[in-house]
């Protein structure tokens, strides 16, 4: 059995925990998130006839105050880049921390995810501006469920050799 | 060569000249770099200079071939370090402080902690029957107590044992004890695994920890998390109990052999985790455990009845046979008071003497008779008496011995008789009133007691004559006696004839006959 960790990272308030918690049913209470910083996941995937498990690691949203803790990323084989397509910020912020975690981890296998897609009239996103940094990008809704389950199908696919 | 030929030859007046000039054409450019070399190679201060220049080069590339030069260094560097230490010592340890004080303190603590441990257990198990029963154990088997303590205290149970791969907080493999009862509640170890390992980046984070240092143990009421780091894994383990301090250092054993063995799987680990199935048995040797006392064996509970079984019985006899001893002493004691306040006894002392109660002090005649006084239950061979006589005042006694003053009176009395006659003589009648008065106060002075007197007239005779006549004249005596004491207030009822009997009197001389002519009285009833 293979088993892969996963983190979302993003800024804060972008969905991660939404995204996840679509995604499976926890165990850890999101209390966690604030505390710890870190809530843990598990959620097997079907990839070809492979059962891969991956190990959810949902990081505490990035602001002005709090940093992510890019020892959270030690050994994690792939990770989900998270932002709303309301906030233009958070397409910045996730280029930035993009850049911090190759910088420091090397260049980890990844998705981009444009979460909320539900107020998709309300971008403030422009694709010209994502498109120029040439990620495999997902448009998802963790309140309608929309694209979710597809976004980690095909990162478990990426981190498969 | 040449040239240092031709400076060395005899120089002659007449070639000096053309020579110094071909000297100068020929090597007239390198003079200069000759006499700046020959300067620097005379002169000491340029010489330490070209040194300094490439000697650390010098000892970077001599220090790796062999190991001479640091040989050729020790001893230098250990006389300047003691020339250091004794013109400046402060210098050398302000250096070392931050080294030496950490390792210290960390030394330290560990020992403390195992201090207060063994400290507060030994405390906990001074004081309670599990610890007279490990010294029984000890007594028994002949194991020093400490050893005992030490296998019998520390109840624990490792309930699951985690290797976890350090970096990415992935669970290599879990085992979890078979009879544990836990795997219900279990959360899923892969989670747990990887909280474990953000929780521990945490509270590093938090107190700012260096990357050293770790977290050792987690305690949550009665679970504790054992903690063991390698260079690429951890091994957790989820204690039930209390685990002994030498748990840790298990684990730490146990991890340190599974990092060697697989030391190129851990790190070319990729989240295949069937390469480590090969660690099942190893991890498995970690779900240690100590029984629980509740689980022991029914021989043990044997055992133990009789542990405590015989000293239990001994302890009721001892409080028995005290009780028992109590009792009977104060029953002992409450004759003593009920002696005391007898009439006619003054007890002046009492007292236990061995197995013997004395008991001492003044008696009236007419009192009970102390030995008879006891109790059923407590016996008269355990009793000794020493009782002087007096005369109590008590009003009784007074009376009873009056009582006894007029019987003696009474019986003292008698009417004497001519020979063959019956009637009272005249000399004698002036005696009736006097007796018939005793009698009567006498009857009165019984009837005060609660006793009836009773007064037996004997008519009496003396040898002479037939028996019929003497007999006759014998209760024709007491006859007239009676009469005429009745007649003078003596009540006829108390007044009664004694039974004849067969008593004659013997005497011979006309003296002692004359006193066998008689009628005399006996008291009875009293």
């Amino acid at each position: 059995m293979l088993k892969k960790k996963i983190c979302m990272v993003g800024h804060f308030g972008v969905g991660k925990t939404s995204l996840v918690r679509r995604f499976v049913d926890s165990m850890f209470d999101e209390r966690y998130l604030t505390t710890v910083g870190v809530k843990i996941d598990r959620k097997d995937v079907m990839v070809g006839s492979e059962t891969v498990t991956l190990m959810l690691w949902d990081l505490a949203g990035e602001d002005d105050l709090e940093q992510l803790k890019i020892s959270h990323l030690r050994g994690a084989s792939g990770y989900i880049l998270v932002m709303d397509g309301c906030r233009a910020i958070t397409l910045a912020k996730a280029v930035e921390l993009q850049e911090r975690i190759t910088a420091q981890l090397g260049p980890l296998p990844f998705v981009a995810v444009l979460n909320k897609a539900d107020l998709r009239d309300q971008w403030e996103v422009q694709e010209s501006a994502l498109a120029e940094h040439r990620w495999a990008t997902f448009e998802t809704s963790a309140k309608a469920g929309r694209g979710v389950e597809e976004m980690f199908l095909a990162l478990a696919a990426k981190l498969l050799p | 060569m040449p040239i240092d030929g031709a400076a060395k030859r005899p120089a002659s007046p007449g070639d000096d000249q053309p020579l110094a000039e071909l000297r100068a054409i020929l090597l007239g450019p390198d003079r200069a770099a000759w006499e700046a070399m020959r300067q620097r190679l005379d002169n000491p201060s340029r010489r330490a200079e070209d040194v300094a220049g490439v000697l650390a080069e010098a000892v970077r590339l001599r220090s790796h071939p062999d190991v001479k030069l640091r040989r050729a260094l020790q001893p230098l560097l250990e006389e300047a370090l003691q020339l250091s230490v004794q013109s400046n010592p402060r210098m050398l340890a302000d250096a070392l402080f931050p080294i030496f004080g950490k390792a210290i303190r960390k030394a330290i603590a560990s020992e403390l902690d195992g201090m207060l441990q063994s400290l507060s257990q030994t405390l906990e198990q001074s004081f309670s029957w599990r610890s007279l029963e490990w010294r029984w154990e000890s007594f028994r088997t002949g194991k020093p107590y400490a050893e005992i303590v030490v296998l019998r205290s520390l109840l624990y149970r490792v309930e699951q044992v985690f290797l976890i791969h350090r970096n990415s907080g992935l669970l290599l493999q879990h085992v979890t004890a078979p009879s544990s009862g836990a795997p219900a509640d279990t959360r899923d170890p892969e989670m747990v695994s990887g909280m474990l390992t953000a929780i521990q980046d945490f509270v590093r984070d938090s107190v700012s920890g260096a990357e050293s240092e770790n977290l050792e143990t987690v305690r949550m009421g009665e679970i504790g998390v054992v903690l063991a780091y390698g260079t690429d894994a951890i091994l957790a383990g989820f204690v039930r109990g209390s685990a002994p301090r030498k748990l840790r250092r298990v684990f730490q054993d146990t991890l340190d052999a599974i990092e060697q063995k697989n030391a190129e799987s851990l790190r070319t680990f990729s989240g295949d985790t069937s390469r480590f199935d090969s660690c099942r048995p190893q991890l498995e040797a970690c779900l240690l455990g100590q029984a629980k006392p509740d689980e022991k064996s029914s021989s043990a509970w044997g055992a133990r009845a009789l542990l405590f079984g015989v000293p239990m019985l001994l302890a009721l006899a001892l409080v028995g046979w005290w009780i028992y001893s109590a009792s009977v002493e104060r029953r002992w004691v409450d004759f003593a008071r009920r002696l005391g306040s007898e009439p006619g006894i003054v007890l002046t002392g009492s007292e236990k003497r061995g197995s013997k109660y004395y008991f001492s002090g003044l008696r009236d005649p007419l009192a009970a008779v102390p030995a008879a006084l006891l109790p059923a239950g407590l016996a008269s061979t355990k009793a000794e008496f020493h009782f002087e006589e007096y005369h109590s005042l008590v009003p009784r006694f007074a009376a009873e011995r009056r009582l006894a003053a007029l019987k003696d009176e009474v019986e003292k009395r008698s009417f004497r008789f001519p020979t063959g006659r019956a009637e009272i003589p005249p000399e004698q009648r002036f005696l009736l009133e006097d007796v018939g008065a005793q009698m009567i106060a006498l009857i009165q002075a019984a009837a005060a007691l609660g006793k009836t007197a009773q007064i037996e007239v004997r008519g009496n005779h003396d040898p002479l004559g037939t028996e019929q006549l003497n007999s006759a004249l014998a209760r024709s005596r007491a006859d007239n006696v009676r009469a005429a004491l009745v007649t003078l207030g003596v009540p006829s009822a108390r007044l009664i004839a004694a039974p004849e009997d067969k008593e004659t009197c013997s005497a011979v001389e006309e003296e002692e006959r004359m006193f066998c002519r008689s009628a005399t009285f006996r008291v009875t009833g009293l």
